[in-house]
């Protein structure tokens, strides 16, 4: 411009004129030697405003004019907190640094000596910008993340859970960003926020979710080809109508899992990675396991089955919290279903079945658990939500036993399975032995929620299911 | 045609153990089946002999004979009469693996009790987790000339 003062580039002008913010003042910024990208991606942050802009500016004008810099209560608090010393703060505010995001940076676990070494390159990018010197923008390289890292592969070659080291592996209680930053990264202002719902690692964590991950990976098989396919021979009409109205019950189960993990990963905030990494391998088995399913029941001679009732399935995609969904399908659904699968082993005609439901019960047991640990850590951190969790399965129970009884598909499948045939001495022995893995399913169940930390649950069984537990196991197997 | 010669060891025994986890150490096809780790327990009621084995990323790590405690101080231990470790052993010797009535799942669900028993129902599940690493591994005795006490 004629008067010396800075030209407004006309990205950042349309941004102002947008914002209702005064182009002088925008000339008063760039002439504090503030970048006009960096001006224009503060001025996008929700809530800045031409008030807010003046005030800023003012003080910047007034601490470039020698002005003494005050160090706002808040963040002087912070900074002695996390040992910023007050020098370190003056610097970082004389460079325009808002109180808010060095509060959050402290927070974030960023060290004094990361930040000093950021806040000397910003002072020399700016000395040269005064000096009038053409320079390139290279404050990404002085990021303040922990640098340094040297993550060392172990016996497993080198996992998710060995990257957590030094600042890495802090895993906050509140994840502060709503952005998709990862964690460990450093954040810049203006980033739109990407409207997950669940900030908070109780919510979410259990401590073998990156162990997990790994072991999906390296336990992953292939329907397609580690089944021996060649070895399934034809079965008697009722077995094979049987084995396929199952398969169609774990195909339903499968999508059903898939959906419901699948709806909740966008809820989850970036800074537990672990968890979506985890959770991502178990929509990726739920796929694998609809996959081997239909392949079985189409592959045989025979065809796919009836619907199943659905109440339940409908029971678990109206959970409203994760702790819920993850209850009520990692612990209640999938207990009864890896005794569905431990059933399918036990009555397998040939060596692709005994295969298939094998690698399916490695699959699901997984789910268990993260669904164990993570209810186990959500206890311990959240003392006051038992009865909350109790409510969920006094629900949750409830509709499956509704469910259950329902399905009389699923139900005479199996005892036609179990007992061999539809001949009367057959039956009678399916509903046997049906029974006596009823009894087994609802063991482990309980099981696994003392193991989580819930062994009252046993006494407050829906009725249905808790008289399994106080029958006398005169029956079995064998 | 060459005839693969089988270690000799009698069941149940550190010997017989010990055949065991060098043939799956060097066992591609184990290692294929991916990670696995897990202290499985190993009782033998009528013989009292308990073994506690270390199952550690792609190979066993250890095999150790150890008191009745320390085999149930594991995510779960394998108990069952004597009679019927040597039928699922002497099944596997002839079929050159488990058939579909002696897998350790099925005998799992036979027993009332359980076959895979832990005083934890979380570590328990490692019997289902890393169900096929074991099932290859006790199916790999098949390579052993196993004579019985």
């Amino acid at each position: 411009m004629a008067d010396g003062s800075p030209e407004v580039p006309e990205d950042l002008a349309q941004v102002a004129n947008e914002k209702g913010i005064p182009l002088d003042l925008m000339r008063r910024a760039l002439a504090l030697g503030f970048p006009a990208e960096a001006v224009k991606q503060q001025i996008q942050t929700p809530g800045a405003d031409a008030e807010q802009a003046e005030k800023f500016i003012a003080e910047q004008e007034r601490i470039r004019a020698g002005g003494e810099i005050t160090i706002p209560e808040e963040l002087a608090k912070a900074a002695a907190k996390n040992g910023w010393p007050e020098e370190l703060i003056k610097r970082a505010l004389a460079l325009g640094a808002q109180a808010e995001m060095l509060i959050t940076q402290m927070e974030a676990g960023i060290r004094p000596e990361q930040a000093e070494k950021f806040i000397a390159q910003q002072e020399r990018m700016r000395a040269a910008a005064d000096r009038g010197e053409q320079v390139l923008d290279l404050s990404w390289m002085r990021v303040p993340t922990e640098w340094g890292i040297r993550a060392r592969p172990g016996k497993k070659g080198l996992t998710v859970g060995a990257l957590n080291i030094g600042s890495y592996g802090d895993v906050p209680d509140k994840w502060p960003y709503q952005s998709e930053m990862p964690r460990g990264a450093h954040p810049i202002p203006g980033i739109a926020a990407m409207g997950y719902s669940i900030y908070e690692k109780a919510e979410l964590w259990a401590d073998n979710a990156a162990d997990l991950y790994e072991e999906a990976v390296q336990r992953r098989w292939r329907p397609a080809t580690d089944i021996p396919w060649d070895t399934l021979e034809p079965l008697p009409d009722e077995i094979e109508r049987s084995l396929c109205q199952l398969c169609t019950y774990f195909c339903e189960k499968a999508l059903l899992a898939g959906d419901v993990v699948g709806r909740w990963l966008p809820e989850m905030s970036y800074g537990y990675h672990e968890i979506k990494l985890y959770l991502s391998t178990a929509e990726f088995d739920a796929a694998r396991q609809f996959e081997v399913f239909r392949k079985r029941a189409l592959s045989n001679g025979g065809g796919m089955g009836l619907q199943s009732p659905g109440y339940f399935h409908r029971a678990i995609i109206d959970t409203r919290v994760w702790t819920e969904t993850s209850v009520v399908l990692h612990i209640l659904s999938h207990s009864f279903l890896i005794g569905l699968y431990q059933v399918g082993e036990y009555v397998a005609h040939n060596e692709a079945e005994s295969l298939i439901f094998r690698l399916s019960m490695q699959d699901v047991s997984r789910q268990i658990a993260y669904g164990v640990q993570h209810l186990k850590q959500f206890l311990l951190r959240k003392q006051d939500k038992r009865e909350e969790v109790h409510s969920y399965l006094n629900k949750a129970e409830a509709v499956m036993v509704f469910d259950e009884e329902r399905d009389t598909p699923l139900r005479e499948a199996l005892i036609i399975l179990l007992g061999g045939g539809l001949a009367k001495e057959q039956i009678l022995d399916g509903v046997r032995k049906l029974e006596y893995f009823k009894r087994r399913w609802l063991r482990d169940y309980v099981a696994r929620l003392a193991a989580a930390g819930l062994p009252e649950r046993r006494e407050r069984l829906h009725p249905l299911l808790k008289k399994y537990l106080e029958e006398p196991a005169v029956a079995q197997a064998a | 045609m060459t005839q693969e010669t089988k270690v000799q060891a009698t069941f149940p025994s550190i010997e017989w153990f010990n055949a065991l986890r060098d043939i799956v150490n060097s066992d591609d096809a184990y290692k294929r089946i991916g990670t696995c780790d897990a202290a499985v327990g190993i009782k033998v009621p009528e013989s009292q002999k308990h073994f506690l084995l270390t199952f550690e990323a792609f190979e066993v790590l250890a095999v150790k004979e150890v008191s009745e405690t320390e085999a149930e101080d594991s995510d779960f231990w394998l108990e069952m009469p004597y009679e019927r470790w040597r039928e699922m052993i002497q099944n596997i010797k002839d079929n050159g693996k488990a058939d579909l009535h002696h897998t350790l799942n099925t005998i799992d669900l036979e027993d009332p009790e359980g076959f895979a028993r832990s005083h934890d129902g979380y570590k328990r599940d490692a019997f289902y987790r890393f169900n096929q690493t074991f099932q290859h591994f006790f199916d790999s005795s098949a390579r052993i000339d196993t004579k019985f006490a």
